[in-house]
Formats: C-alpha cells, structure tokens, sequence
C-alpha cells in the first residue's frame, strides 16, 4: 500500500488478467449475489467481515506529497448443509476503495475474489469434488483457478487428484504485445498420484502444464515462458522423532533457441530430527535452476525465464523449550547465488508466553550479503550486508488486547548503496488496541510509525472492525 | 452413429466401473476438529501422543505447529490439504496466499505480533536486498500473481 500510487485502468486491469474486478463490472458482483442465494438455506452458515480503514501522508523525497484513505472490505463465508450435509459454499473477497487519492493503486475502486467455490465431500475415500474459483496447492501448482478439480484415495494406499481451469493471473505482463509472446495459458491442469506408505508416510509425483496448445518456438525476443512441470514429492514421518519433507521439480518444455542449463528446477528439502523433548533440529537444502524454475512466470522482465543461473541455500536451525514460559531458536543459513555471490544469514528469536495472557518475543540476525557488483568506477561494488532486530508483545486482558511490535534495520553500506539514500538504518514502532465487544464483535486500532531510507516519515492510521456471524471453530484463530 | 454412441456409452460405462471399484471403501476423515483449540499455536502431539493421523499417516508430532513448521508448511499443506481444512478455513490461508491480496499481511494482522507475517517493517527498501539474495523467495508469491505492485516499477 505505501508504494509510489499506479493507475490502472479497468481495460488494463482485464488485459492484465490480474482476478481483480473493477467496480465498474458487474458480472462477479452479480456472482456474489447468486452464492449468496445458495447460501441462504445452509444448516450452518458462518460469515466473517474485516473492515479496515486507513490514514497516511506519504513524504518521499523528490516527489509531491501524497495522503492516502483507503478504506478496505473483507467479507468470508462458510455455508455447510447446503440440501446435502456434504455440500458446502465457500467464498472469500475483498474490496478497496481510498476516500480521497483516486490514484490510488489499481484505481480508485478495486477488489478481487479470491476464492468462492461449491465442494462436495464423499462419506468415503475422503473424497471431494470442488468447481468455481480456488486456489489449488497440488503437487507442483500453487495457482488460482476458475475450473474444477477432485481427489479421492484409491485402494492399496493410492490418492489421486487432478485439475482443471483458467488460471486467473495468467497473462504475461512482459513489454512486448501479447501476441507476440503467445504463450497459450488459457487454461492449465494438472494431476497428482500419491502412495502412503504404512506408518511412514506418503510419496507421490505430479504433473501440471499450462496452456491447451503445444509450446510455440522461443527466440531471443520472444521466449517461451510455457510451464510443464514434473514433480515428485515426499513426507516421511517414520517415528516421532524423524521427519523428512521434499521435492523435485523437472520443467519438460521444449524450448528453441533459449539455453536451459538444467531441466531441474528446484530440489527442496528439509530434515527435522528431535532429539529430546526439548530440542528440535532441522536442516534444509534448496537448488534452483532459474531458467526452469521462472517458467511460467508472468512477470518475466523480473523473474526471467531466459536469465541463466542457480541458486542455492543451505540451512538449519535449533529449536530450545526448555518448559516454562521460553522458546528460543537458533538459526543460520548460506545462500548462494551464481552470477551475484554468497550470503549468510543467522541469529537467534526469543517467545516468552506468560500467564495472564502475556506473550512477548524478540529477536536479531545478522545477514552478510555479498559484493554486488555496479557500474560505477569509483565504487564498482557495494555490501548489501545488514542486521536485523525485533521485540514485540501482546497482551489480552478481557476484552482488551494491547500489541507493540517495533522492527529495525541497521545497513552496512550506506554510503555506496544507491538503493540506501545514504541513510543507515530504518524503524518501524507499531501500537495497537482492541477490544472485542461481544463473541462475534471487535474493534481495534493501530497507530505505525516509520523512518525509512525511502520516505522520510511516515505516520499511519487504521481501524479495523471483525465481525463473525455463527462460530464453527474454522478460520484460524 | 448409433453404433458409435453405443460404443462411447459402453467404455464411459465400463471406465466408470473401473473407477469405482479402485476407491478405497474407507470412511472420510473427520472434516473438522471435534473440539476447540486453545489460543495460540497448536501442538497435536500433546493430546494424540504418538498416534498417527488416520488420513495421512503420519505422526502428529509431524503437525506441532512448531517455528520450524510455521515457516515451512508447505508440504504438509500440499500432501495434506484436508488435515489443514479441519481446523483452517482457507481464508485462514488466503491472508498471505491470496493470488491477489488488498494490503500487506503484516498490515491487516498489525495486532497480532505473534504470527509469522511476511514483509514486516517496511519492506519496500528490503526488498531490494532480499530480492538479489534470492528472487526464488519473491517468485513463489509473486511470480504468478499478486505482481501488480511489482509491475509499478518493474516494467
């Protein structure tokens, strides 16, 4: 919310194929009303709305100042026993508006369904049918779709799940005109075949591809961002004390005239170990080839297919609780990356949970980053080393809830990084009160401060109305 | 024609059966927790033990919402979708993995400094340290979606 405003159009907004609607369309508003009819007869209906509104004034140097009112609509609804005690509806939006700067991003009215779909759920093989707008989290997809998908285990320890849709953000955002791109992600699918292993856990693979059409030759000014990925996945939980999760992804597109180093594009693991009631350890490891990993970005002038290089990380860290009222973790990693360098990252975070509804924590890291190389023959490389510090509490007494969570950067190359403003460090304090007026009802407010490398201060406001109508215990506390 | 329909009709049917007899006959996993949670962060093995969950099995220790877990959960919420759906409405996840979110997570949850929210402080001059260091870890949220920020200076 606090970057440099951008306007978007309603045009450009559908051209982007970003999921928002405009305010001026009223195909999904008229889509709400329907799923709201549906939802009218459930046997159990649970509806949340957030309501947020925000103040600031944005001063950034070099630039007229800005003030900023935007005023922000969660509504949540969870309609289970619809006819059937297995059907459901479940919708979840939201949309802005800002009260005085029509420049606001993406305009002066904006919003987004995020998901809202009907699921039927079998009595068996935990087997569920869902169609509408979802995001999916299969395999290698992490997507929101308007389409169809299903899952059901099979017998001899098999599930299998599949997908089908139109990605809502799909559209490439690249400078150049969509047809001359052409990538064909008008739609995607994708499958998923996993084998629980007896008392162990459960490994499985997967595929997903974007597009209907095979993948069009790629040039130098054209590259081909076509995704079709292979995964292979675990999670072995063996016994209490050891767990394993991991997965491999392969991209298979053919691509013409654009190097790909590796058709791997990602190996990510992690190992946790307990080795007392008390002590946790994990390790974790990560490789990814970018060329394969970016494919299907569509951001590509940010995150490019066709920009070569790996990277790579390799951490743990120690998890101490020792009973009573303290948690303490002890973390460290090493990155790195081919055409930039090495970084380390590591520290320690500390969680206090008192009686009478205290909770505190803080924490400090410390990142030695690498020599970014610019072209400059003064300065022909500059650290983006740095450190980290953070306290916060929270504290619940009745209705009342107190917060304070205040957050520094201390930058170690100030004078050379063009990115700093020549300024070393930046801090943000923020203050909260709450009250819940009744089990469904809370109001609370925050209060940020800020001094920034960017903005020279900055003051914010927000009030923030919940409001929950039926309380299943769903939604995250 | 009509030899052809019958011909669809007879594999659709016999496909049909197929898969039905490869269902497993087992009941479905309980669809919500039987009872309430406390406040905070849920540690599942300190009721069920060394048990394993009947849907997935894996231990519930596996599940403890552990530091380690909340920063990676992105396996188990692959793998395990449904055991998350006992407890979690998907707005719980739709907070940070929304496609396309209306303000930070961090900003809509200020009051709640005990979650793991990413971005927090103002992430606009962090961002540019944290994204050479690994762009993958920018890729997974905004590779996709949730970029029309990015695309005001990223052109």
């Amino acid at each position: 919310m606090r970057t440099r405003p951008k306007v978007l159009s309603a045009k450009a907004l559908k051209r982007h194929g970003g999921g928002g609607f405009s305010m001026k369309h009223p195909i999904p508003l008229v889509l709400l009303g329907t799923l709201f009819t549906v939802a009218a007869p459930a046997a159990d209906l649970n509806v949340t709305t957030t309501t947020i509104a925000q103040q600031w004034k944005q001063d950034t140097p070099g630039f007229d100042k800005a003030n900023f009112l935007p005023a922000t609509e969660f509504l949540g609804v969870d309609a289970t026993g619809l006819g059937s005690q297995n059907l459901s509806l479940h919708l979840f939006g939201w949309g802005t508006r800002d009260l005085q700067d029509p420049s606001s991003v993406e305009g002066k009215g904006t919003g987004n369904l995020t998901y809202g779909y009907l699921q039927y759920n079998f009595d068996q093989a935990n087997a569920a049918i869902r169609a509408g707008r979802f995001i999916i989290t299969q395999g290698a997809g992490n997507e929101q779709l308007d389409g169809i998908s299903a899952r059901t285990d099979l017998r001899g320890g098999f599930n299998i799940s599949a997908f089908t849709g139109a990605p809502v953000a799909y559209k490439n955002l690249s400078a150049n005109p969509q047809a001359e791109i052409g990538n064909q992600q008008n739609m995607m699918f994708g499958t998923r075949l996993g084998l629980r292993l007896p008392r162990t856990g459960e490994i499985g693979v997967s595929y997903l591809q974007d597009g209907s059409n095979t993948s069009i030759e790629a040039s130098a000014t054209t590259p081909n961002y076509t995704r079709k990925q292979m995964g292979a996945d675990l999670h072995l939980a063996p016994c209490t004390w050891f767990d394993v999760t991991g997965r491999t992804l392969w991209n298979l597109a053919q691509y013409v005239n654009l190097g790909v180093p590796s058709r791997v594009a990602e190996d990510d693991y992690s190992l946790n170990l307990k080795l007392s009631e008390t002590v946790k350890v994990s390790g974790q490891f990560v490789e990814r080839n970018l060329a394969s990993y970016f494919a299907g970005s569509t951001l590509p002038n940010l995150f490019n297919a066709s920009a070569a290089g790996v990277f790579k990380a390799t951490g743990g860290s120690l998890t101490w609780t020792p009973g009573g009222p303290v948690q303490l973790v002890v973390d460290a990693r090493r990155t790195a990356r081919e055409n930039y360098g090495d970084s380390t990252r590591c520290g320690a975070d500390l969680r206090f949970t008192f009686s009478g509804g205290l909770l505190a924590g803080g924490g400090f890291h410390r990142v030695n980053a690498f020599r970014v190389v610019q072209v400059d023959p003064a300065n022909q490389s500059y650290s983006l080393s740095h450190d980290e510090a953070r306290v916060w509490a929270m504290w619940t007494k009745g209705a009342w809830v107190a917060s304070l969570d205040a957050i520094r950067f201390m930058y170690a190359d100030a004078a050379v990084n063009p990115d700093l403003n020549f300024k070393s460090s930046e801090t943000e304090v923020v203050g909260g009160l709450g009250c819940q007026l009744s089990a469904g009802l809370k109001v609370s407010g925050d209060l940020t401060y800020e001094t920034t490398p960017i903005y020279t201060k900055q003051v914010m406001g927000l009030l923030r109305v919940e409001y929950r109508f039926g309380l299943t215990g769903l939604g995250g506390k | 024609m009509i030899r052809k329909l019958t011909l669809l009709a007879t594999v659709l049917g016999l496909g049909l059966m197929v898969a039905c007899a490869l269902v497993s006959p087992a009941a479905s996993f309980a669809p919500t927790h039987p009872q309430a949670l406390d406040q905070g962060r849920p540690t599942c093995s300190e009721c069920h033990g060394t048990d394993r969950v009947k849907s997935t099995d894996k231990t519930f220790e596996s599940f403890n919402h552990t530091p380690t877990f909340v920063k990676n959960h992105k396996f188990q919420a692959n793998q395990d979708a449904g055991t998350c759906a006992a407890c979690h409405a998907q707005a719980f996840c739709a907070d940070c993995h929304g496609g396309s979110v209306a303000m930070l997570p961090s900003t809509k949850l200020a009051d709640r400094p005990d979650r793991e929210m990413p971005h927090r402080g103002n992430y606009l001059t962090l961002h540019r340290i944290e994204g050479r260091i690994d762009p993958t870890g920018c890729y997974k949220c905004h590779g996709r979606a949730n970029n029309d920020q990015c695309t005001a200076c990223h052109k």
